[in-house]
């Protein structure tokens, strides 16, 4: 399965700028998560690996090989749209020899193939069914299977989840990576929605205005995020200004208020200006003697698991936090309470040369 | 690697379909578009013919004036009528459930299957005052002897359908839950359809006013037989009849062909101008919709009225459309039958439908591209101007542009103007547009990733369109196909103005009428309407078949 290079791809759609200069790297068999905001050039950077698009300037490497301008019909990189566009005149088997047929390929091989799809995503007894007779989740299992009968060795997914409801999606989530996976297809898959990347990426690499903003695992991208903007992004986080005091094993800083926050280890001097970021899940309430900032609870939403609380801090404005539910005897609106957290959890990032609130601007 | 497969790559090469797009256009530019403004030139080429000619004649300009004035008269006063009678009509069929809807359905399109030449036989028979020796049924109406009236009658009876259909398409669109929203906020029925449906309708307004406006401009044969009909139309001209009638002397008088030249010119330019203004002024004036009469409207909105207006919209398509198309029936049944030249008939009604068919074949194979073009092209910007540039020949009156159209031939060195290739050239020329709009528009219906997943899925350009795309547009393309089909074998005034005697099947009725034939007319047109007829329901069986099979 080949792996894909996109160097320093530009694309502008007359004065709007879709990509960049945009670099990435995707590894053979690696299934990897494009995340941006609506506009951030995701469907479009998918686009041009398909060939469905050319790039203004820049080019596309699979394997090392150029393929910039090579046709999309001889990439093997199949495009699913979002509604999958299963061709709404064919039967699921129709759909899913479509590429064999175009091919040529013999009678046998066809049926052979045919019957091994069916297999794989379990609808061999709708095989006569139309599109439009099926759930939505038989409907991209079908997608899938034409995807693959056609020799595909790259999938691109442009949110592939997004038009299926809440409780499939879950379901799909798991489904959907274990079938690339088991089979070593190069993926990429396009979405918005941090939670379903962080799930199912190998790597993920978020998106905004055109260019790579960070690009790593999961894990890297959720707990050591390189701008503030990434860090909202992915997981929603708080955000407190303020400038550095001490550097060691854990970073100082001082708010307008003089009251010290602590954050990890970093490299800034005394006296920068800077802001650390901490995740709404990382933020803890507590007794308002212990916390780091005080303030009052304004509101509390039950969100089943969880209660998401928005806590107005004194000379700040608003914190949330998200507690879990079985504390929902214990705090009430109106409440004072304290918020704190754990110095190696929160990031910390300069403000010397950005806007924090440009930066944090999702479109 | 196979003879085909080696096709089949060459013509998918990028190359190739730059070419290709880059013929298509060539075609459409050329032979579509040129001839049909090609008179225009003749005004800075013969300035002096015209002068001396023309305007240093009183005589001849308050002929053209006066015809032509009439053309545009009778063109807004049909405009104006249609869509008042037509709306309701179009609510009703979108908007109500009631038993025989399909049937009211068809009745509608029904006019669209006769030649113009027969409705205007037909409807002269019935409405006009008619010399005795026509013998016209005496249960019919008879009494119309103000030529413009029965022209203004008979030209409602084939532009209705078009006005119906193009509101109703567009009602159709229009989500009735806006229209439920304003009742719940307390609108009465009548005040929440004409603030909130009606404004929505503008785009489906302009269609349906220039298809109107444009087809009544251009009539041209069955106006002929009318006034051929009726006792006393002696003078009597619309732009279109004026040119059949001067090209016809032409070729005995050369010296008309500046008259011609001016008639055709004034009728392009008036006509292009008028409807980009009506164009402009419908999209952009705001028109005074806000101000509300609850208690008028209230009462308008329940009980006797709406059943009024359904039952008014019905009575004035049974008596004002229907009844006048199909009164030639009972006009054969009640003359005294007089023998006649049958073979001449079945000669000109088998080159009619000839050249019909090698027309839709045309129109098929240059158009279909034209319109994926329009529909699918990344330079929005040559797309854009094509989709003006398409409506062009629909606007024209046909007349003019049949006259520029044999103009353009003659001068032109490299094709013979032979009259059958002249009048197919024409024909396609006006029919064209037909195939590219309905096509053009169910492209763009399409979301294009069909067609991408398609390519990721390794089909080239030409398969994708003919595995994915072509089974989504099949009925477009035969609901294109019918009209061009149709519109070619009943049309008149461009044939007349290309070949003056040429000898298709409208041109054939037109001389009978005016031979004072009148019987062997009749039975002419119902066999042209019975023919035409049955090609439109073995077309709408095809399509239907095929429909149910996807």
């Amino acid at each position: 399965m080949p792996e894909i290079r996109l160097e320093c791809i530009r694309k502008s759609y007359g004065s709007v700028q879709a990509l960049d200069h945009l670099d990435l790297t995707i590894h053979s068999g690696e299934y990897l998560c494009l995340l941006g905001p609506t506009g951030a050039g995701k469907t479009t950077t998918l686009r041009i690996i398909a060939g469905l698009t050319s790039p203004d300037s820049g080019k596309v490497y699979f394997n090392d090989k150029e393929v910039t301008h090579v046709e999309p019909e001889e990439r093997k990189a199949v495009f699913l749209s979002q509604t999958y566009s299963l061709f709404p005149h064919m039967t699921v088997a129709e759909n899913i020899v479509f590429g064999p047929n175009i091919r040529d390929w013999p009678d046998e091989v066809k049926k052979r193939t045919l019957a091994e799809m069916l297999d794989l995503v379990r609808l061999s007894r709708r095989a006569d069914a139309y599109p439009r007779e099926l759930s939505g989740g038989m409907q991209q299992r079908t997608a899938l299977a034409r995807a693959l009968a056609s020799g595909a060795e790259v999938l691109l997914l442009d949110e592939p989840l997004r038009a299926l409801d809440a409780r499939l999606r879950l379901g799909l989530r798991r489904e959907l990576r274990s079938l690339a996976k088991s089979l070593g297809i190069t993926t990429i898959h396009v979405t918005h929605d941090q939670e379903e990347a962080i799930v199912m990426a190998d790597r993920i690499a978020v998106i905004r205005k055109g260019k790579i903003a960070q690009i790593g695992t999961p894990e890297e991208v959720f707990d050591h995020p390189n701008s503030p903007f990434v860090a909202n992004f992915v997981g929603q986080s708080n955000f407190f200004r303020g400038v550095v005091v001490s550097s060691n094993d854990v970073t100082l800083i001082k708010e307008k208020q003089g009251r010290l926050l602590p954050a990890r280890h970093s490299h800034f001097k005394a006296g920068e200006c800077v802001v650390i970021a901490v995740k709404v899940g990382n933020t803890e309430i507590v007794k308002s003697e212990d916390g780091y900032l005080t303030g009052s609870v304004e509101r509390i939403l039950f969100e089943g698991r969880n209660l998401f609380v928005d806590i107005l801090i004194d000379g700040v404005g608003r914190c949330s936090s998200k507690i879990p539910a079985k504390f929902f005897d214990r705090i009430k609106v109106g409440d004072n309470v304290g918020i704190r957290w754990d110095a190696e959890k929160a990031s910390i990032f300069s403000l010397e040369k950005c806007n924090l609130d440009e930066e944090l601007k999702v479109e | 690697m196979s003879y085909s497969d080696t096709i089949l790559n060459i013509i998918s090469k990028k190359s190739f379909r730059k070419g290709w797009n880059a013929f298509i256009i060539f075609f459409f530019l050329i032979f579509v578009i040129l001839p049909t403004v090609y008179i225009l030139s003749y005004v800075f080429t013969h300035w002096s013919a015209i002068e001396t000619n023309v305007l240093s004649d009183r005589e001849t300009i308050n002929i053209i004036l006066s015809s032509i004035a009439a053309s545009f008269e009778i063109a807004a006063i049909v405009t104006v009528i249609d869509f008042i009678v037509g709306l309701p009509l179009a609510w009703l069929i979108v908007r109500k459930e009631f038993r025989g809807k399909r049937f009211l359905d068809t009745l509608i399109d029904m006019p669209l299957a006769v030649p113009t030449a027969a409705l205007g036989f037909s409807s002269a028979i019935f409405w006009a005052t008619t010399p005795p020796s026509i013998e016209a049924p005496p249960f019919a109406f008879g009494a119309i002897s103000s030529p413009m009236l029965l022209v203004i009658l008979l030209h409602i009876v084939f532009s209705y359908p078009y006005m119906v259909r193009s509101l109703a398409a567009i009602l159709e669109q229009i989500d009735v839950t806006y229209e439920i929203a304003g009742q719940t906020l307390g609108a009465s029925k009548l005040t929440a359809a004409r603030t909130i449906t009606l404004p929505l309708f503008r785009a489906g307004l302009v269609t349906g006013i220039i298809l109107c406006f444009s087809r009544s401009l251009s009539e041209t044969g069955g106006t002929m037989i009318a006034l051929a009909t009726m006792a006393n139309a002696a003078g009597f001209n619309t732009g279109p009849t004026l040119i059949g009638e001067w090209k016809k002397l032409s070729v005995t008088h050369p010296e008309l062909i500046p008259q011609l030249s001016f008639v055709s010119i004034l009728l392009i330019i008036i006509a292009l101008i008028l409807l980009a203004i009506l164009k402009v002024i419908v999209m952009k004036v705001r028109l005074p919709f806000g101000k509300v009469w609850p208690r008028p409207e209230k009462i308008l909105s329940r009980g006797f009225a709406p059943k009024l207006k359904d039952a008014f919209s019905l009575v004035f398509l049974l008596f004002f459309v229907l009844l006048p198309s199909f009164f030639i029936f009972s006009y054969v049944a009640t003359a005294s039958p007089s023998g006649g030249d049958w073979g001449g008939f079945w000669g000109s009604l088998s080159y009619s439908f000839g050249i019909a068919f090698i027309v839709t074949l045309i129109d098929l194979s240059f158009g279909i591209p034209l319109a994926f073009f329009i529909a699918r092209s990344e330079s929005r910007k040559i797309s854009s101007v094509l989709d003006v540039l398409v409506n062009v020949p629909l606007i024209v009156p046909t007349a003019a542009l049949g006259f520029s159209l044999g103009q353009f031939y003659t001068d032109q060195p490299f094709i013979p103007a032979i009259p059958t290739l002249l009048i197919i050239m024409a024909h396609v020329a006006f029919t064209y547009p037909l195939v590219v709009r309905n096509v053009a528009g169910a492209i763009e219906e399409i979301d294009p990733s069909y067609e991408e997943t398609a390519r990721t899925l390794g089909a080239k350009p030409i398969q994708a369109f003919r595995r994915v795309l072509y089974p989504m547009i099949k009925s477009s393309i035969l609901a294109g196909s019918i009209m061009a089909f149709t519109r070619s074998l009943g049309e008149t005034g461009a044939t007349q103005a290309v070949v003056s005697e040429a000898l298709t099947a409208p041109v054939y009725i037109v001389e009978l009428v005016k031979g004072q034939e009148y019987y062997l007319a009749g039975l002419a047109c119902i066999a042209l309407i019975s023919v035409s007829y049955a090609a439109m329901l073995l077309l709408r069986y095809l399509t239907r078949k095929k429909g149910r099979s996807v």
